[in-house]
């Protein structure tokens, strides 16, 4: 759980500076492409995570549809790298 | 298919000056530079050189956060002017009754993406880092802004980008010309953007000796064409857009015509790398004006390439004088660069556009700094202050490129 937060808190502020998006629209339940998340945008959020917490992405990862999605997998690789 | 009349219908700036066209037009009849010092922060050695910027420019204000976010600041700059001149043009951004399917782009932008290039290799030779951004061949490649312009205002024809050096934005303008004029679309959005402000081009220009000097007192009149004691151009960043439409379009729906373009000469000197070379100048202007119909005592106003160099000023000078003849020394000359400063692959545009809103406002801009005109550039009628209540019909501009490539545009004042 302490794990999630501090995803959710990297991928608001990034979805914040980058697309302008306010914190409060970036919910777990939310699609990502609703929030104007492409593919490329998707990666570079991806990356900064990466360096963030200095763990490694592999290149074929299940791209994720919701934000919780993406903050699980965010969970799941520190967990495991972290 | 036959010769259509091709109308300038919208004009858009990102300039030093902002982005309206009156005040800029005004600034540059009274003769104020933009030039200033720019100082970076910069590792291992700041940049300290004259430079132009365009400093009320925010891109996120303009564009939005998440568009911005895409684009190197060229393509910022270029699709901002893009939108002024499609608003201005009275056009909307959203859906349209007609199709705009076969309606185009053609950019020219010289350097493209260079801060992204430069972060890139920054983040792989300083830090040692063996992955980079996502997003860094899309902010850096050449067409992005032509790309971006046609996403954003939904224009499924050519989108195109010419990357000719100093010429890169007039030859844009001209291509874009004939497409209109021969009946292949009704609309080309056209122009050039560029922001060269980047620590290794600016260092790469340096070397190349033809960067004028100076500092925070003398920066403003750093850029001296056609004088005595020149030492070189100045860069600067901006973008400018033009609405190029075929005339009857253009009346039908009742757009204001800023004025018609009625030619566009090219040519290439074929003979050095750099060095310009009269003979090519000469080609272009001739063509320009074969192509635009227009005898040598039919133009009022030259916008000259003028950027100060020692070895190119008095070519086109030169140039000037054998196509004009005994005219040459009455005809109106100013070379505008000495106060907007060079904006490489975008200049052709932004001079297009000063040489419209001549022909527009019966006004000529003078070459700012001209005090003691050197031997070698005397001939043609140096416009030194600004000149108001002028009988202008018809006008250049020209815009000569390392590489040797020429190009000049024609334009004509709505009677």
């Amino acid at each position: 759980m302490v794990f999630i937060m501090k995803s959710l808190t990297v991928i608001r502020e990034f979805l914040d500076s980058r697309l302008g998006i306010g914190p409060e629209k970036v919910l777990p339940e939310a699609l990502l492409a609703d929030l104007g998340v492409d593919s490329l945008t998707l990666v570079e959020l991806m990356f900064e995570f990466e360096d963030r917490f200095n763990v490694t992405l592999g290149k074929d990862f299940a791209g994720p549809t919701t934000v919780g999605d993406l903050a699980s997998l965010m969970d799941r690789l520190r967990g495991e790298q972290g | 298919m036959g010769k259509c009349r091709v109308a300038v219908t919208g004009l858009g700036l990102v300039s030093p000056y902002g982005g309206d066209l009156a005040d800029f037009f005004l600034r540059l009849l009274n003769g104020e530079s933009a030039i200033r010092f720019l100082q970076t922060n910069d590792i291992p050695v700041p940049l300290a050189v004259p430079f132009v910027s365009c400093p009320e420019f925010d891109a996120d204000a303009v564009l939005g956060r998440a568009l911005a976010g895409t684009m190197d600041r060229f393509a910022q700059l270029g699709t901002s002017a893009a939108f002024g001149a499609w608003q201005d043009a009275g056009f909307s951004r959203g859906s349209s009754e007609e199709s705009r399917e076969d309606w185009g782009v053609s950019w020219g932008t010289a350097m493209g993406g260079t801060f992204a290039v430069e972060k890139a290799y920054r983040e792989l030779w300083q830090k040692g880092r063996e992955r980079i951004s996502p997003m860094s061949v899309v902010l850096a490649m050449g067409n992005a802004a032509s790309a971006h312009i046609s996403i954003q205002l939904g224009l499924g024809g050519i989108s195109t980008n010419h990357s000719v050096a100093c010429a890169s934005a007039a030859i844009a303008i001209g291509e874009a010309f004939r497409r209109v004029r021969s009946g292949e679309t009704p609309v080309m959005l056209t122009g050039g953007s560029e922001a060269p402000q980047s620590y290794g081009v600016v260092r790469a220009w340096e070397s190349l000796r033809v960067v004028a000097g100076g500092d925070e007192n003398s920066s403003s009149c750093a850029c001296r064409p056609f004088n005595a004691d020149r030492s070189g151009l100045v860069l600067g960043e901006g973008g400018s857009a033009l609405v190029l439409e075929d005339w009857d379009h253009a009346v039908a729906r009742g757009a204001r015509i800023h004025c018609e373009m009625v030619g566009y000469g090219t040519s290439c000197d074929h003979s050095h790398i750099v060095r310009p070379e009269m003979g090519g100048q000469v080609r272009a202007l001739k063509a320009a004006l074969v192509d635009a119909s227009l005898a040598t005592d039919e133009i009022d106003y030259i916008n000259a390439h003028g950027t100060a160099t020692i070895e190119g000023d008095p070519i086109e000078i030169a140039a000037l004088r054998s196509v004009f003849g005994e005219r040459a020394a009455r005809l109106p000359v100013s070379a505008t660069k000495s106060m907007h400063g060079h904006q490489l692959g975008a200049a052709g545009a932004i001079e297009a556009i000063v040489t419209i809103l001549a022909l527009r406002e019966k006004a000529i801009p003078p070459t700012a700094n001209l005090e003691n005109i050197d031997p070698a550039c005397k001939g043609v009628g140096h416009v030194t202050t600004g000149r108001h209540n002028q009988r202008l019909t018809s006008a250049l501009s020209n815009s000569f490129a390392f590489g040797g490539s020429n190009a000049v545009l024609a334009f004509r004042a709505v009677a």
